[in-house]
C-alpha cells in the first residue's frame, strides 16, 4: 500500500452509496485506481459492480458519497461531460448502432474530440474522423468491415466493435464491463492482448466474472459482496484470501 | 462518410433540383400548379423528416408549425400591409420561436409521450386559431390577394398571381429546405442526430447533450415547415385554420412513410405520389379515399420503408 500512496489516484470513491429502495446497491465504497494500473472488480452476481461503475462514468446518480477523477469532485458531473474528461464505459450488454455500419459507429465518438466552437459542428475535415475510425477499426482487427452493418457481424465481432468505439473516444480511463461475456476461448485472447496495449495509453477498470482472465489480466482485484468491497490485493493474495474463496470462488 | 461520396450525393440531389426547373417548361397549366404546390408541401414533409427520420422523434403536432409560418406571414401582409421578403421571415421566425418553446417542454418525453404532447399542443394551437377569430378570421380565413406588393426585381414587377413566379418560388424554397436538409445530414451533427435515433443512452456515453441536439433539430423542422408555411400563404394567397388541423399534421408523416423515413428524397416522392393519388382518384369517383386507401395499404405491404427506403435498402445503399 506504501507504493500506491506515493501516486496520486486517478480515480477515488469517497463512502459511495446506491439505494434502490430498501436495497444497497452500493454500501460505503472506497475505490482507489492508480494511474496506468489495470484493475479488476469481482464479486458474485448482485454484489453491486455494475451499479459501481455506472456511478462513476454518469449513467447513474448516487445516493450519497463522492466521485473524485484526477483530485477533482465529478460527482454531479453530466454522462456527456465525464466523457469529455476521458471517461469512457462499455456496456456489459453490448450496446452498438445495430443499424449503422461499423464506420459510422466509431465515426460518433471518434468526431466528438474533434468538435470544438461552433463551426466545427457543422463541418469537419472528415479525413480527420476517418484516419481516428481507421486507427480504431484496425486496433481491434477489424479494418476490412469498414462498410458492413454492425448487426452483420458475428457476436464476438460486434464485441470488438464496441472497443473499437471506445478507443475512438480516447480514454484516459476505460471502464469494460463483462468484456468476455459470451466469447469464444481464442477470441478471450484476442481481448485480453487488447486490454494489454490499451493499458500501456489509458487506465482500465475491468468487471470480470473470468476468474483466469481476471488473474492473467488485472495488476490488483478489487473484491465486491452485497455492496461492499471485502477485500483488495494483487491476483496472487486475492486467490489465498479466505473471505474471497467463501463468497466467490465457493471453496 | 467520404468526399467522393458526398459529391455523388450532391450531384444527384442538384439534378433533381435542376430536373424540376426545366419541367416548368414541359407542364401543362394544370400540372404546373399542381408540381408548385407539391414542391412547397415537400419542404413541409422535408421538415417533418428531419424530426422523425434523423432524429427519431414522432410528431403529430406539425401543422402548428406549418400554421405558424402561415399566419405570421399573412397576418402582417393583411393587417400591415407587409412586403413578401418580410412577411417570410416572419413566418419563419414564429415557426421557430414556437418550435425552441414548444421543444423546452416537450423534450422532457420521447416515444408515445411526445407524439401525444406533440398533438395537445397543436390542438390547443388550433383552437386559438378559432378562439381568436376577430384576428384570425377562424375557419372561414382570408385572403391575401389585393393587400400582398408584388416582388420589384430589376425594374421588373414580379406579381405572385403569376404561374412562373409561383413555380419558381416554390421551386427556391424546395430547394433551399433541400439542400439545407442535405448539409445537415453529411455534418457531424447529422451523424449525432442518427447516433440519438438508433440508441439515446449510447450517444449520450459517448459525451453528446443528447437534449441539446434534438432541440436543435426540432427548431429546424420547425422553422422548415413554418417556411413551407409562410410560403403556402404567399404563393396560394389563403390563410385560414384548416391548416392548423391534426389533418395537417397527419399529412406530413403520411408523405414521409409513403417516400421513405429518412431519405432525403423521400419526401418529394411521397407528397408527389399523394397529392397525384388523390387528384385521380377524386376524377374517378366520389368514394375516392377509399381508393387512396387501398393504394396506401399495398404500398406500405410492398414498401414497408417508405419507396424510397426500399430502393435504398435493396439497391442503392449510399442513398442519404
Amino acid at each position: 500500500m506504501a507504493a500506491m500512496a506515493a501516486v496520486a489516484p486517478l480515480l477515488e470513491t469517497e463512502a459511495l452509496c446506491k439505494r434502490f429502495g430498501g436495497l444497497a446497491a452500493v454500501n460505503e465504497v472506497d475505490l482507489h485506481v492508480a494511474p496506468g494500473e489495470i484493475r479488476a472488480i469481482i464479486g458474485p452476481n448482485g454484489a453491486g459492480k455494475t451499479t459501481l461503475v455506472g456511478m462513476i462514468c454518469g449513467r447513474l446518480a448516487p445516493t450519497s458519497g463522492r466521485v473524485l477523477y484526477r483530485g477533482r469532485e465529478i460527482t454531479a458531473m453530466r454522462p456527456w461531460e465525464r466523457l469529455m474528461q476521458g471517461i469512457v464505459y462499455t456496456f456489459q450488454v453490448t450496446s452498438i448502432f445495430k443499424g449503422l455500419s461499423c464506420y459510422e459507429n466509431v465515426a460518433l465518438p471518434a468526431q466528438r474530440g474533434l468538435m470544438r466552437g461552433f463551426a466545427t459542428r457543422l463541418a469537419l475535415g472528415e479525413q480527420l474522423v476517418a484516419d481516428r475510425v481507421h486507427a480504431a477499426l484496425d486496433a481491434v482487427g477489424l479494418a476490412g468491415a469498414a462498410a458492413q452493418r454492425a448487426d452483420a457481424l458475428a457476436y464476438g465481432h460486434q464485441r470488438l466493435l464496441e472497443l473499437a468505439m471506445a478507443l475512438a473516444a480516447e480514454p484516459q480511463l476505460l471502464i469494460l464491463d463483462e468484456p468476455t461475456q459470451g466469447l469464444a476461448e481464442g477470441e478471450i485472447a484476442q481481448l485480453c492482448e487488447l486490454v494489454r496495449a490499451i493499458s500501456r495509453r489509458a487506465t482500465v477498470l475491468v468487471i470480470e466474472h473470468n476468474m483466469p482472465v481476471v488473474l492473467a489480466l488485472a495488476e490488483r482485484v478489487t473484491v465486491m459482496d452485497s455492496g461492499r468491497i471485502i477485500a483488495e490485493g494483487t491476483p496472487a493474495e486475492i486467490e489465498r484470501h479466505p473471505d474471497v474463496q467463501k463468497a466467490y470462488l465457493g471453496r | 462518410m467520404s468526399g467522393r461520396a458526398t459529391s455523388r450525393v450532391l450531384i444527384v440531389h442538384l439534378a433533381v433540383i435542376a430536373l424540376l426547373f426545366l419541367a416548368q417548361f414541359a407542364l401543362p397549366a394544370y400540372h404546373h400548379t399542381n408540381v408548385a404546390r407539391i414542391m412547397v408541401l415537400a419542404g413541409y414533409a422535408l421538415g417533418y423528416n428531419i424530426l422523425l427520420g434523423y432524429t427519431g422523434l414522432m410528431s403529430l403536432g406539425h401543422a402548428m408549425f406549418f400554421a405558424a409560418g402561415m399566419y405570421g406571414a399573412g397576418l402582417p401582409v393583411y393587417y400591415l400591409g407587409l412586403g413578401a421578403a418580410g412577411a417570410l421571415a416572419a413566418g419563419i421566425a414564429a415557426g421557430v420561436l414556437l418550435a425552441a418553446v414548444f421543444g423546452l417542454i416537450a423534450l422532457r418525453t420521447s416515444g408515445v409521450s411526445f407524439l401525444i404532447v406533440s398533438l395537445m399542443f397543436a390542438q390547443a394551437f388550433y383552437l386559438a386559431s378559432l378562439y381568436f377569430n376577430e384576428i384570425t378570421l377562424g375557419d372561414q380565413g382570408f385572403i391575401l390577394s389585393g393587400h400582398l406588393a408584388p416582388l420589384e426585381f430589376g425594374g421588373a414587377s414580379l406579381g405572385f398571381h403569376e404561374p412562373a413566379v409561383k413555380y419558381n418560388a416554390a421551386l427556391l424554397l424546395f430547394a433551399a429546405s433541400l439542400l439545407l436538409s442535405l448539409g445537415l445530414r453529411v455534418s457531424p451533427i447529422g451523424r449525432v442526430l442518427i447516433a440519438i435515433r438508433e440508441n439515446e443512452e449510447r450517444t449520450r456515453l459517448f459525451g453528446y447533450d443528447s437534449f441539446r441536439y434534438k432541440l436543435l433539430s426540432l427548431v429546424l423542422s420547425g422553422g422548415l415547415a413554418a417556411a413551407a408555411g409562410a410560403s403556402y400563404a404567399l404563393l396560394f394567397s389563403y390563410v385560414g385554420s384548416t391548416f392548423a388541423s391534426i389533418l395537417f399534421s397527419i399529412y406530413p408523416l403520411l408523405w414521409t412513410l409513403l417516400g421513405g423515413i429518412g431519405t432525403l428524397l423521400g419526401p418529394l416522392v411521397g407528397t408527389g405520389l399523394m397529392f397525384y393519388l388523390v387528384d385521380v382518384a377524386s376524377g374517378m369517383t366520389s368514394a375516392y379515399l377509399l381508393v387512396v386507401g387501398v393504394v396506401l395499404v399495398v404500398l406500405v405491404l410492398w414498401f414497408p420503408q417508405g419507396i424510397l427506403g426500399t430502393v435504398r435498402a435493396k439497391w442503392l445503399p449510399w442513398l442519404p
